[in-house]
Formats: C-alpha cells, sequence, structure tokens
C-alpha cells in the first residue's frame, strides 16, 4: 500500500515538475542558454493567482488564465528587452553570449524576489482551491481535491503542449528553429518571432505551474527557488532542449525521489536529484532523449 | 611662541569647543543584523524590525539617551551565516555601533558572536533558540531570547503528563530544530523512557514533506511534534492534515515554535490549524508592563495586527542596550557589557538578570515565562484559544480538546 501511495504522490509531482521543466528545455532547445529566472516565471504565475483571487475575490478557474497571461507577458518582455541581444545584431557590443545569458537571467531573477518581497511583503498566502473537496480516499490513497484537479489539468496542458509542438505551424516552427536557426531563416521561418513564441509559452507553463501549485506548496517570495533546482535537473536527465525527454525525466525524477525519500533517506532527497544530474552528466550527457551533437 | 602659532592654537581650540556639543548631540547607534530579503526568514526580520523600530521612536520621543537619539543601523544578512559574519564586521568597524542586537536565526547567531567575541563588542541575542550561542561561554553575549533547553523540557513534561506512548517529532535541518528535537527526546529518557520517541529532519526549504509522512499513516502516532518555522511549518502541517494524520482523536500535532503567533499563521494553514496545541511565549493572559502595552498598540496602529512575542522580544534587546547605557553613563562596550552584567534589567517582559551558570545558561534569562495552548477553532485569535497551561501553572490534559473523529 505504501509503495501505492508513493508512486502516485511521485507521478503527480513528477506532473508538477514537468510542466515547469518544460518551458526551461524549450529555451534551451532553441538559444542553448539556461533561464536562471525560470523560478520567478513560477513565482510571478503563483501570485498573480493568489492575489487576484483572494485580494479582488475573483473565482480561482479565472485567476488561472489570468496567472498565464502574467507568464507570458513576462516571457514576451524579457524575450525582448533582455534576450535579444544574444541572436540579434548586437555583435558589435564584442559580449560573450554564456556568460551574458547567466548574468542578466540570474540579475534578473534576483530583482523579481526581491520586488515581490519589498512590494507584496515577505509573508505566505495558501492560494484557494480550484474545486471546493478536501481529502478524500482514492483507494488506499489520500488525495484533496486541489491536487487531483491540479495534477489533470498538468496532464492536460501536457497533451495540448505535445499536440501544439507536433501540429501547429507555430509547433512546426519552433522545431525548425531548434533544429537549426540559419536554415529556420533561410526556408522563410520569422526566428525572431519564433523565440518570442517560445519565451511566451515557457513563461504560460512555469507561470500555470505555479498557480495550480499555489494552494499547495503557499508561496512566498522565493517560492520559485524549489521547481527551478529540480527543473535544471530534469532537463539534464531529459536531454538538454529536449522536450519529450523533459516529460518523461520530470515523472521518473518525481516517483524516484518519493521511494528514495522512504527506502533510503528522507534527508537526502533533494540530494538524490543532484547525485542524478551528476551521474548523467559522467555517464550519458546527452541525456536520456538528447543528441549527441549535429553538423549541419 | 610666534603669531602664527598662538593664532593655530587659538583657532584649535574654538574648533574643540564647538566639537564638543556636536558630538554630544550625536545619536548612539546600534546595529541591528537580520534578514530582510530570501533565502532566511524575512517574515521573522520584518517582526524584529518592528519592535525594535517602536521601542526606538518612544525612547526618542521622550528625549532619547543621555540626552541622545537612539539610532538603529540595518544591515541585512538574508538568514546565512557568512553573511551575518560580514554584517556584524561591518556594523563594528565601519559604523562604530556600540552595541548589536536583533540576532533572529540560531545559525546566523552563531557566526555574528564570533566577530562580536573577537572585537569585544556586546551582542544580545534577540531569538536564537539554539543552546550552543549560549554554550560557547563568550562574555559578550546577552541572551534575551528562548532557548532550546527551556522549550524542550516544557515539551518533555507535557509528553509526560499526557501519558502518550509514541510521539513522532519533525525538525527543520537547522541549528534550531535539530538541537530542539535532539533535545526533547534526550529529556523525555530521563522523564519519561517509556515513551517511544524518534524525529525526522526535513528541508526547510522543500514544498512537500509527503513521502517523509506516508510510513505514518500505517500506525500513526499519539503525537507529531513540529520543530519548525514557517513556511516550512505551515506547509507541514497542511501535508499531516490532508494525509488524515492529525489531527485525529487519536493524533495531535504539537508545536514548538509558537506557530500561531505569526500574523501570516491562519492565511496559510486554514482547517489545518485547528486542534494545534502549542508552547508559546506570548499570551494575552500574561501579565504585561506597561511599555508592553504601550508597544502592541503601536505595533497594532501601525501594522494592523496583533502583539506577537518576538516583537515584544526585539523591543526588549533594544531595551537592554538602552538601559546598559543609562547604567554605565557611557557607551564604550566595555563598559555596557560590565553593566549588563551586574545591573537589574527591567524589562518589558519581565526579566530581573542573566544567569552567570555556564552552559545552556550562560548569561541568559532563565525563567521566561510560557504557555501551552491549544486552537480550538479555525481562524481564532490567540485571546480565545484554550489555556491548557497558564503561566507559572502545570499543565492540565484534561482541557484538551480532541476531534471527534
Amino acid at each position: 500500500m505504501l509503495a501505492l501511495d508513493l508512486l502516485v504522490n511521485g507521478l503527480i509531482y513528477g506532473c508538477f515538475y514537468a510542466l515547469m521543466a518544460v518551458g526551461l528545455a524549450m529555451i534551451f532547445g532553441v538559444l542553448k542558454i539556461v533561464n536562471f529566472a525560470h523560478g520567478e516565471f513560477f513565482m510571478i504565475g503563483a501570485y498573480t493567482y493568489v492575489l487576484i483571487s483572494l485580494k479582488l475575490g475573483v473565482s480561482p478557474w479565472l485567476a488561472l488564465p489570468a496567472a498565464a497571461l502574467a507568464g507570458a507577458l513576462l516571457g514576451w518582455l524579457v524575450e525582448r528587452l533582455l534576450m535579444r541581444p544574444l541572436y540579434q545584431g548586437y555583435a558589435s557590443w564584442g559580449f560573450m553570449k554564456d556568460e551574458y545569458a547567466v548574468v542578466v537571467t540570474f540579475g534578473l531573477s534576483l530583482l523579481l524576489i526581491n520586488l515581490v518581497d519589498k512590494t507584496v511583503g515577505p509573508y505566505s498566502f495558501q492560494g484557494p482551491p480550484l474545486v471546493d473537496i478536501g481529502r478524500f480516499p482514492l483507494g488506499p490513497v489520500m488525495l484533496t481535491g486541489q491536487k487531483a484537479i491540479a495534477a489533470l489539468v498538468a496532464v492536460a496542458l501536457m497533451v495540448a503542449l505535445a499536440l501544439f509542438i507536433k501540429r501547429s505551424v507555430w509547433g512546426l516552427q519552433i522545431q525548425a528553429v531548434a533544429q537549426n536557426r540559419l536554415g529556420a531563416s533561410l526556408a522563410g521561418i520569422d526566428s525572431t518571432r519564433t523565440t518570442s513564441l517560445i519565451f511566451v509559452v515557457s513563461g504560460v507553463l512555469a507561470a500555470l505551474s505555479g498557480a495550480l501549485l499555489a494552494p499547495l506548496v503557499n508561496p512566498s517570495p522565493d517560492v520559485g527557488t524549489f521547481p527551478a533546482i529540480k527543473s535544471y535537473v530534469i532537463v539534464v536527465l531529459g536531454g538538454m532542449g529536449s522536450i519529450w525527454g523533459a516529460m518523461i525525466a520530470a515523472l521518473i525524477l518525481g516517483v524516484s525521489e518519493a521511494f528514495f525519500s522512504v527506502y533510503v533517506s528522507y534527508d537526502y532527497r533533494d540530494a538524490f536529484g543532484l547525485i542524478i544530474l551528476i551521474a548523467v552528466l559522467l555517464l550519458r550527457p546527452e541525456g536520456l532523449l538528447g543528441e549527441k551533437g549535429r553538423t549541419v | 611662541m610666534t603669531s602664527g602659532g598662538i593664532r593655530a592654537l587659538l583657532a584649535l581650540a574654538a574648533a574643540a569647543s564647538l566639537a564638543t556639543p556636536a558630538l554630544a548631540a550625536d545619536p548612539i547607534v546600534v546595529g541591528v543584523s537580520l534578514t530582510q530579503s530570501p533565502p532566511g526568514s524575512v517574515v521573522q526580520g520584518t517582526q524584529v524590525k518592528d519592535g525594535m523600530e517602536i521601542l526606538k521612536d518612544i525612547v526618542n520621543a521622550k528625549g532619547g539617551v543621555l540626552g541622545r537619539q537612539i539610532k538603529l543601523l540595518y544591515e541585512d544578512n538574508q538568514g546565512i551565516p557568512e553573511k551575518g559574519r560580514a554584517a556584524v564586521e561591518k556594523l563594528i568597524s565601519s559604523d562604530k555601533v556600540i552595541a548589536l542586537a536583533g540576532g533572529h536565526q540560531s545559525s546566523v547567531c552563531l557566526a555574528e558572536i564570533e566577530v562580536a567575541h573577537r572585537m569585544k563588542v556586546p551582542y544580545v541575542n534577540t531569538n536564537c533558540w539554539s543552546d550552543d550561542v549560549r554554550k560557547r561561554g563568550y562574555p559578550e553575549v546577552f541572551n534575551t531570547s528562548p532557548y532550546n533547553t527551556l522549550v524542550s523540557s516544557s515539551m518533555a513534561s507535557t509528553l509526560a503528563t499526557m501519558g502518550v506512548k509514541r510521539v513522532v517529532a519533525f525538525a527543520e535541518n537547522t541549528d534550531y530544530g535539530i538541537g530542539q528535537a535532539k533535545l526533547t527526546g534526550e529529556i523525555l529518557k530521563q522523564k519519561a523512557p517509556q515513551i517511544e520517541y524518534k524525529y525526522e529532519t526535513l528541508d526547510r526549504t522543500s514544498k512537500d514533506f509527503t513521502a517523509a509522512l506516508l510510513p505514518l499513516r500505517a500506525n500513526p502516532p499519539d503525537v507529531i511534534v513540529l520543530s519548525m518555522l514557517p513556511p516550512a511549518a505551515y506547509l507541514v502541517m497542511n501535508q499531516v492534515y490532508e494525509q488524515g494524520l492529525a489531527p485525529t482523536k487519536k493524533t495531535l500535532l504539537y508545536d514548538g515554535g509558537g506557530l500561531a503567533d505569526y500574523p501570516d499563521f491562519w492565511q496559510n494553514v486554514k482547517q489545518a490549524g485547528q486542534y494545534l496545541l502549542s508552547f508559546a511565549l506570548y499570551h494575552p493572559q500574561m501579565k504585561q508592563t506597561p511599555l508592553a502595552t504601550q508597544i502592541a498598540a503601536e505595533y497594532k496602529k501601525r501594522t494592523g495586527n496583533d502583539i506577537n512575542r518576538l516583537v515584544l522580544q526585539a523591543a526588549d534587546s533594544l531595551e537592554l542596550v538602552i538601559q546598559a547605557v543609562q547604567t554605565a553613563k557611557s557607551t564604550e562596550p566595555d563598559k555596557l557589557i560590565t553593566a549588563m552584567k551586574t545591573m537589574k534589567f527591567d524589562s518589558i517582559r519581565g526579566i530581573s538578570n542573566f544567569s552567570t551558570e555556564p552552559g545552556y545558561s550562560f548569561q541568559q534569562w532563565l525563567d521566561i515565562p510560557y504557555v501551552n495552548y491549544e486552537l480550538t477553532a479555525e481562524r481564532q485569535p490567540i485571546a480565545q484559544t484554550v489555556l491548557i497551561q497558564a503561566p507559572g501553572q502545570k499543565f492540565d490534559p484534561s482541557k484538551i480538546v480532541r476531534p471527534a473523529k
């Protein structure tokens, strides 16, 4: 029974991790940079959801799209104002791309955390649940309405994202730019607009993840740190830049963490993810579904 | 002496005569190292700052100390020991503060007192509970803060009086959390060896504790003890509730950190807070001094929140510095240390003097008043909680209210 409990709980958290990590994987896939402010996209989504629903008395179901909108806006602004120098006509600046990305996104992360701390305050809030169903047993597993519905919404979003990437024109454009930016441009794809779209989608996913988890993790200004660290592990485990790899890796991490904490040691639960990270980097640096390299 | 030399001497004398009154009017600067930004507890830092600001304003409005205004100089340590150490170094060396106060996270205090000790500047511990802060025996460190031995002894006595058989404690992975959980176990071994006790360490930055709770579902303990601080403590409470572990007819949740005192308690726990049994250092039924009442009213006016123990502790640590300056009639650190050691401290919460016994009691106010109460309804104000142990009274388990199932 305990094993089933752990499996279900691990899968649920795996879904949340996936929602968060996929956006990070998409950005890496296209720009080959790590967005260190990704956790703060999560935080902005969580705060938008909580503040709109608690302070304005709006239904949580309406606060959810508002959080997505906030994530989209933040993603768009970050790309437009901070990321564009990485790939568009700023060669005369003479900066180094990787260092620029690290410094800018890390700085943005600190700025957003402190901005929320000073404007909203340091106190945490429990977001209102999407459904008014408290705890209930599902066979031997104890769930809450919020946890169940949030997991279902997360799965629905992942399926929608998969369809979007696989079937839509925009999704195909994203795949093309991720494979070869110059080649995609030569084929008539507006790679700048596509990059902007990737940041918007990434922002939406992280913000929705924050909103769905707001009733479970009680957002405070530094709430994004925890999912961001998990996301970095997942992106490496899944294969840098691989969306499908990130989804699978998130579920693996969620479940294996749950089992590790009970059967090995709870104290080292979060270290477990980092052990996986080191092992992957040593034994299979390309990750589960990543590519060893590509020459064009 | 030439006429030029005489003129220079006269000019120096004039400058000195002008400078003396200016120096006398200079503010007395007290250094405060606290958490104002994550990852440390900004919630605690905010309350510490509130308490000290209120007292400073009250004192300054009455003319200050020795005719000088009090000025508080803040440094943000982010709850990181290394930053606390650097902050204290700067406050002493560069800002020339006469004393330090406001420390509120044990691991940071432990780093900061090393600097205060080396530079021989008084350090008033506001809220660092770890016994290790006292055990180092530094003559510069004075503790108006509660301490783990007090809390753990009280909790162990409570558990023994309740007649429970099995207790599981969840402790955050800090000097405070692990220290308190370990100590409770050691004291229980002496007071009630028949009680089966174990503790589990939880990462305070984590958000999901379910995996640590699930193994308890098969055989829930009689009491789950929390040695944790917000926000992690709130998450554990919610997840314990979601899993149906506590509060139940069989299992109670017992908090060793005065969680219900925090202004954001009810906005974070909701139903999970009902039936919480809490060790606490403040309750409206405790005897309040006029200054404490004044601070409480001002705190309500400024923040809209009811007074809590941390705001009073913060004010008290500044009050100790102020009274030491008055007693010593000086702002020299060594004279302040002597004054703090020897004077009778007429504090906001009723402190008389500090113990000189080595160990956990070194330069500690030992007889800090405390209570045990139970929150019997959701969103219940502290004043309406059920007092299971009134100040100075025995714990009465017959007053405990349990859920129907």
